[in-house]
């Protein structure tokens, strides 16, 4: 992507996280939001991240890739399970990248 | 009074640095959270004044991480940002709970607090009070922005040392923060349903829709599915960070 094009890409992006912050606090609700769309606000990130995650690890080259030969289907386990049990979330994501760098240096 | 603040609700000088020390214990990992995101972003191929550009000008750490993937494999511009606009639609429901507690602040310093709205600030401050207090609020919104802008500059220059990066798995570490992010925030059974929903759906999308597009699609239908069927939350706040 041309530099002038990524700098338009981040302007987008600035204008559009503006527009999830600014209005409801400039609005000064008095009223929370109804009950909802506060599930639904609070239910977007955990429809969205699994959304963007998962296809990264199981789809190659437009073909899933559901062989065990797969290192970033373990990297995922891994930081999965450490992250849930409460693991330093950097910490968590730090061991899988090398899990996944080790099965890609030995296959 | 240099502050913000009308004459109906002075600064408060103490409450400001109580919202500052209270977010001292999350300073250094906010600061590695962005020194991580300017060294892949530099890898990625981002310039190190894109990656500090956008830090400081979208200063939204999940969106930034799912963006620079994206633009590095040339997606198209409107999917890139239709999908930060989606990952941090989360800030209504902050910017809702927190407007209350600025009202007498001039609107032109409320345009600019808005843009500092972050998961760790209100978490610091709704955890501090209910409703949350504007200037522990303030506080900890400077020491968290602070620090991660500092990380994301310190790791643009650092990234730029790795040369292959996929050869140490590097590439990994996207999709590792987005599960990360997922695995911390299921308390619920329904979450469970919400997550793994979205997850074959958005594999299922991926394999037949072109350019990034299963993201926000799977997303937006299967929360808005959730809200729809899944019997009402008991928490009057809303969970999580989310960075």
């Amino acid at each position: 992507m041309p530099v002038s094009r990524v700098w338009l890409v981040i302007g987008g992006m600035a204008v559009a996280t503006y527009l999830t912050r600014a209005p409801m606090f400039l609005a000064l609700a008095r009223r929370p939001l109804p009950p909802r769309v506060r599930l639904w606000l609070r239910l977007v990130p955990l429809a969205v991240l699994p959304a963007l995650a998962v296809p990264l690890v199981l789809v190659r080259d437009g073909r899933l890739a559901l062989g065990l030969a797969n290192p970033a289907l373990w990297g995922a386990a891994v930081v999965f399970v450490l992250a849930a049990r409460g693991v330093n979330l950097l910490a968590s994501v730090a061991v899988a990248v090398a899990v996944v760098a080790l099965l890609r240096a030995l296959g | 009074m240099t502050g913000p603040a009308a004459a109906s609700s002075g600064p408060s000088g103490g409450a400001l640095r109580d919202g500052l020390v209270a977010s001292l214990a999350l300073v250094p990992s906010v600061f590695v959270y962005g020194s991580v995101f300017g060294g892949l972003a530099v890898q990625a191929g981002l310039t190190p004044a894109q990656a500090l550009g956008m830090s400081v000008l979208v200063f939204a750490g999940a969106s930034q991480f799912v963006a620079v993937p994206m633009i590095a494999a040339g997606a198209p511009p409107l999917a890139i940002i239709l999908t930060t606009y989606v990952v941090n639609m989360r800030h209504y429901l902050m910017a809702a709970t927190l407007a209350p507690s600025f009202r007498g602040f001039r609107r032109r310093w409320l345009a600019l607090i808005a843009h500092v709205i972050n998961d760790e600030s209100f978490a610091v401050a709704v955890a501090r009070s209910r409703p949350p207090d504007a200037w522990v609020y303030l506080g900890s919104a400077a020491a968290i922005s602070g620090a991660f802008v500092a990380g994301v500059a310190v790791g643009t220059a650092l990234g730029g040392l790795v040369e292959r990066p996929e050869r140490y798995g590097l590439d990994f570490a996207f999709p590792a923060v987005f599960l990360a992010l997922v695995a911390v925030q299921l308390r619920r059974r329904s979450d469970w349903l919400v997550a793994i929903g979205a997850a074959v759906l958005a594999v299922a999308l991926a394999l037949v829709l072109p350019g990034n597009w299963h993201i926000v699609v799977a997303g937006l239908t299967v929360s808005a599915l959730g809200a729809l069927l899944l019997p009402l939350d008991d928490t009057p706040e809303p969970a999580g960070t989310c960075r």
